[in-house]
C-alpha cells in the first residue's frame, strides 16, 4: 500500500467513510466552494477618496512612503524626483508592462526585464491595492516578473487609484473575474520586509526590500 | 529532532538557574502581548472571527479525507506533484530522492516546523545537499551548531544580541558588531549569496488552499519569497490538516494569524504559490513539490484530541503563558513549546515520552482565552493527564496518594479534620510569618519560591462563621 493510500484510508476509517455518506460530503463541500462564504470583517468605508485615504493612511503606518500624481503620463518624472531626493542612481528595472512610459524622457535609464541582484531600483505596478491593511496585491507574469518587487533595495509600485479594493475578499474577486485562475505566485506585499529576530527589535530589509514607496495615480 | 521532553524536569531545572537565559526572558516578556492586545482592537468583532475560523478549521477536518483528495487534484492540475509521506523519515526520504533527481547540491529553506520535526537537515546533510536556514532566527540557530528553536514565530527569542553578536563574528570571520541593523544587514549579504545560487527552496506553509491547489506563506522577512521564486525546484512540506476551502477563508483566518502572532494587522509578505513558472516567465520553479506528512496528524482526526489540528501555529498560546514566560521554549525538549507544544508533543512522539508536559501548565487557561481558533488548551492537557492515569503511565506514588486523597475527600468531616490539622500545622510553622521558605514534606515545592503560609483557619471553617 502507497502512503498515500494508506494515510487515506486511516483518514476514512477513523471518520466513518462509507460509499453512502461520501456522496453527500463531496456535495457539501462543493457547496462550500461554490459558496465562497465571507467572514465577518470591519467595516471599512468604500468610498473612492476614503479608500486612498485608508491605503495611505495604512502604508505610512507599515513604513512605506506614498506620493501621489494626477496622471500616469506624470509617474515617471515622480519617480526621477524620488530617486534623486534619496541619492539613488537615475536607473531602475522595471515590469515589462510599464516600459512604454516615457521613462528616458526624464532622464531614467530603464531596463524592462526580471530583476537581477545587482539592480539598485525595482519599479511594479499592482494587480491591485487594498485599503484594509494597505496592502499591494502583485501578481506574477511574463510582462509583471515577481524578482522586480523583492531583489532590489528599493520598491516603486505604481497604484492606480482605481484598483484600489476594500479589502483581501474583493481583491480575489477581481482576480477571479479579470484572471480566471490564480497567476503562479500572488504576492501581498505590506510596506518593507523586516525583521524582529534579534531581541524583538524591528529592523527594516531582511530579505526583500528596504524601502517601499507608493505612488498613487489619481487619474488611473 | 529527537524529542527531549522526557528529562522536562531536568530541562526547565537547567533553564530556571541559567541567569543569561532568565534575562532574555524577562526582556521579550510582554512585548508580543501587548502588540497583540492593540491588533486585535482593530477588528470590529474580534469574537466573531474567531468563532468564524474555528468553523473554517473544522469543516475540513470533519471531511479531511475528501478534502485533500480535492487539494490535490487541483494543485495537480496546475502542474504541481502531490507526494504523501507517513512519518519523519519518509518526509526526509523523498526529499532527497527529488534533490539527487534535479541534481541539488544547496538546499535554501525557509521555515518549516515539519522539516524541524522530521529531522530533515540532518538527511540533507547525509546526502550531500547543503541545507540553508534563511529565516534569521533560524539561521543564528543553524550556526550556532544546530540549536533547538525556543517558540515558533520567533525562534531565538532566548537570545541575546551580545550572544549573536559572538556567534556572527566567529561564524562570518568579521569584526564583532552589537548594532542590530549591522547583523541584519550582515546577514542579508550571507544568505543573498545562498538564494541566488541554490538549487532547491524548501518551505513549509500556513495554509494549502483546496480552491485553487496553492501553498499560503506568511512571512515578515521575505525570505519566503525568495525560497519560492529563485531556484528551480520548489518543495512544500506541510501536515495533512493545513487545508482550508476558499480564498475567502484564507483572507478570514489572516486577519487573525498576524494579529495573534507578533501583533501585526498584516505580515509583510502573503504569497500565494499555485503551480509551476509559466511560458515567457522570467522567474518561479519549474518543479513544484508538495509532501503531505501525518507523522501523528491522522489519529487525532475523529479523537477527542481533534480540536488540536485547528492550531495555526501563532504563538499566541505560548506568549500569554506563565510557565513558559519563566522557562523558555528550549526545557519543552521538542519544536513545539509551550501549551500547544505540551499537548502535541506527547500526542506525536507518545504519551510515555512526554510524561511531564500535560503538567507544565497551571490550567489558568489564558491560552484558551487567546487562541484563535478556540482550541481548548486546558482541556486537552486535562484530558493528557487523565490519559496518563488510565494507561497505568503515572508513578506508583502518586496513584497512591491520589487514592489516599480521593479516600478522605469523600468522607466531608475526616476531610474537614484532616484540612484543620494541616492549615495549623502550617501556621505553625509559618511561625507567624507570611510565607514558608523551606516546606519539609516537599522541599521542591520551596526551592524557586516561598509558600504562602495560611492564616490558621480553612475556608469551610471561616465560610461557615461568616454566614452566621
Ligand atoms: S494552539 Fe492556538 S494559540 Fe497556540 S499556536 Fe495554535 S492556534 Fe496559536
Amino acid at each position: 500500500m502507497t502512503s498515500r493510500e494508506d494515510i487515506l484510508a486511516r483518514l476514512r476509517a477513523r471518520l466513518n467513510r462509507s460509499e453512502a455518506n461520501a456522496a453527500a460530503a463531496r456535495a457539501a463541500l462543493e457547496a462550500t466552494l461554490a459558496a465562497k462564504a465571507i467572514g465577518p470583517r470591519p467595516a471599512i468605508d468604500t468610498q473612492k477618496s476614503a479608500l486612498a485615504g485608508r491605503l495611505i493612511e495604512k502604508s505610512l503606518a507599515q513604513s512605506s512612503t506614498v506620493d501621489c500624481v494626477a496622471s500616469l503620463a506624470e509617474a515617471p518624472a515622480a519617480v526621477a524626483r524620488y530617486l534623486a531626493t534619496n541619492g539613488l542612481p537615475a536607473q531602475a528595472v522595471v515590469w515589462p508592462a510599464l516600459a512604454a512610459l516615457d521613462w528616458a524622457g526624464v532622464g531614467l535609464a530603464i531596463q524592462a526585464r526580471g530583476a537581477v541582484d545587482a539592480d539598485r531600483v525595482g519599479i511594479t505596478g499592482c494587480f491591485c491595492a487594498i485599503a484594509e491593511t494597505g496592502t499591494l496585491m502583485l501578481c506574477s507574469g511574463p510582462a509583471t516578473p515577481a524578482t522586480v518587487s523583492l531583489l532590489p533595495e528599493t520598491h516603486i509600485a505604481l497604484v492606480p487609484a482605481s484598483r484600489i479594493v476594500p479589502a483581501m475578499e474583493e481583491a480575489f474577486a477581481l482576480a477571479r473575474a479579470e484572471l480566471g485562475a490564480l497567476p503562479r505566485a500572488v504576492n501581498f506585499v505590506s510596506g518593507p520586509s523586516r525583521t524582529g529576530d534579534i531581541e524583538q527589535t524591528i529592523v527594516l530589509g531582511a530579505h526583500g526590500p528596504s524601502r517601499v514607496h507608493l505612488l498613487l495615480i489619481e487619474g488611473a | 529532532m529527537k524529542s527531549r521532553a522526557h528529562r522536562f524536569k531536568e530541562n526547565a531545572a537547567a533553564s530556571l538557574a541559567n541567569p543569561v537565559l532568565q534575562a532574555n526572558l524577562r526582556t521579550a516578556k510582554g512585548k508580543f502581548v501587548d502588540k497583540r492586545a492593540i491588533a486585535i482592537k482593530e477588528l470590529d468583532d474580534f469574537e466573531a472571527t474567531r468563532e468564524a475560523a474555528k468553523d473554517i478549521r473544522n469543516r475540513v477536518l470533519e471531511h479531511l479525507d475528501l478534502w485533500l483528495e480535492k487539494f490535490e487534484e487541483v494543485a495537480c492540475a496546475r502542474g504541481a506533484k502531490v507526494l504523501w509521506a507517513k512519518d519523519g523519515e519518509e518526509v526526509c526520504r523523498l526529499v532527497v530522492e527529488i534533490g539527487k533527481q534535479h541534481g541539488v547540491k544547496k538546499a535554501v529553506k525557509s521555515k518549516s516546523m515539519l522539516s524541524e520535526e522530521a529531522g530533515l537537515n540532518q538527511a540533507l546533510e547525509a546526502a550531500g545537499i547543503r541545507p540553508v536556514e534563511t529565516d534569521l532566527g533560524e539561521y543564528i540557530l543553524q550556526i550556532n551548531d544546530n540549536e533547538p528553536p525556543s517558540h515558533i514565530i520567533a525562534p531565538v527569542v532566548h537570545k541575546s544580541l551580545d550572544e549573536v553578536a559572538d556567534l556572527f563574528a566567529k561564524t562570518h570571520k568579521t569584526p564583532r558588531k552589537t548594532d542590530i541593523p549591522a547583523l541584519t544587514r550582515e546577514a542579508r549579504e550571507v544568505l543573498r549569496e545562498h538564494f541566488l545560487s541554490a538549487e532547491m527552496g524548501i518551505s513549509g506553509g500556513n495554509f494549502l488552499i483546496a480552491e485553487t491547489g496553492s501553498v499560503a506563506l506568511v512571512t515578515n522577512e521575505g525570505n519566503g519569497r525568495m525560497v519560492t521564486t529563485l531556484p528551480r525546484v520548489h518543495v512544500v512540506i506541510t501536515g495533512i490538516e493545513k487545508v482550508i476551502p476558499t480564498l475567502e477563508d484564507l483572507a478570514t483566518l489572516m486577519r487573525l494569524l498576524p494579529r495573534s502572532a507578533t501583533g501585526q494587522s498584516i505580515s509583510n509578505y502573503v504569497s500565494l504559490l499555485t503551480g509551476v513558472k509559466a511560458a515567457g516567465e522570467s522567474d518561479g520553479p519549474e518543479h513544484l513539490y508538495f509532501i503531505l506528512v501525518d507523522s501523528g496528524r491522522a489519529g487525532l482526526v475523529g479523537s477527542e484530541f481533534q480540536d488540536m489540528l485547528r492550531c495555526i501555529r501563532c504563538g499566541a498560546c505560548m506568549n500569554h503563558c506563565p510557565v513558559y514566560q519563566t522557562i523558555g521554549g528550549q526545557a519543552y525538549g521538542w519544536g513545539y513549546p509551550g501549551p500547544m507544544g505540551s499537548v502535541l508533543t506527547p500526542l506525536y512522539t507518545g504519551l510515555e515520552n512526554a510524561l511531564d508536559l500535560p503538567h507544565a501548565a497551571t490550567l489558568c487557561n489564558q491560552c484558551g482565552v487567546v487562541c484563535p481558533v478556540k482550541i481548548p488548551l486546558p482541556d486537552l492537557l486535562r484530558r493528557l493527564r487523565e490519559k496518563q492515569l488510565e494507561n497505568h503511565l503515572r508513578p506508583w506514588f502518586e496513584r497512591m496518594a491520589l487514592k489516599a486523597w480521593a479516600w478522605v475527600a469523600e468522607r466531608p468531616s475526616l476531610y474537614a479534620l484532616a484540612t484543620r490539622f494541616g492549615v495549623r500545622y502550617l501556621a505553625w510553622l509559618a511561625g507567624g510569618q507570611k510565607s514558608i521558605p523551606l516546606l519539609g514534606i516537599a522541599p521542591g515545592w520551596t526551592q524557586g519560591r516561598d509558600f504562602p503560609a495560611p492564616e490558621g483557619k480553612t475556608f469551610r471553617e471561616l465560610y461557615r462563621a461568616r454566614s452566621r
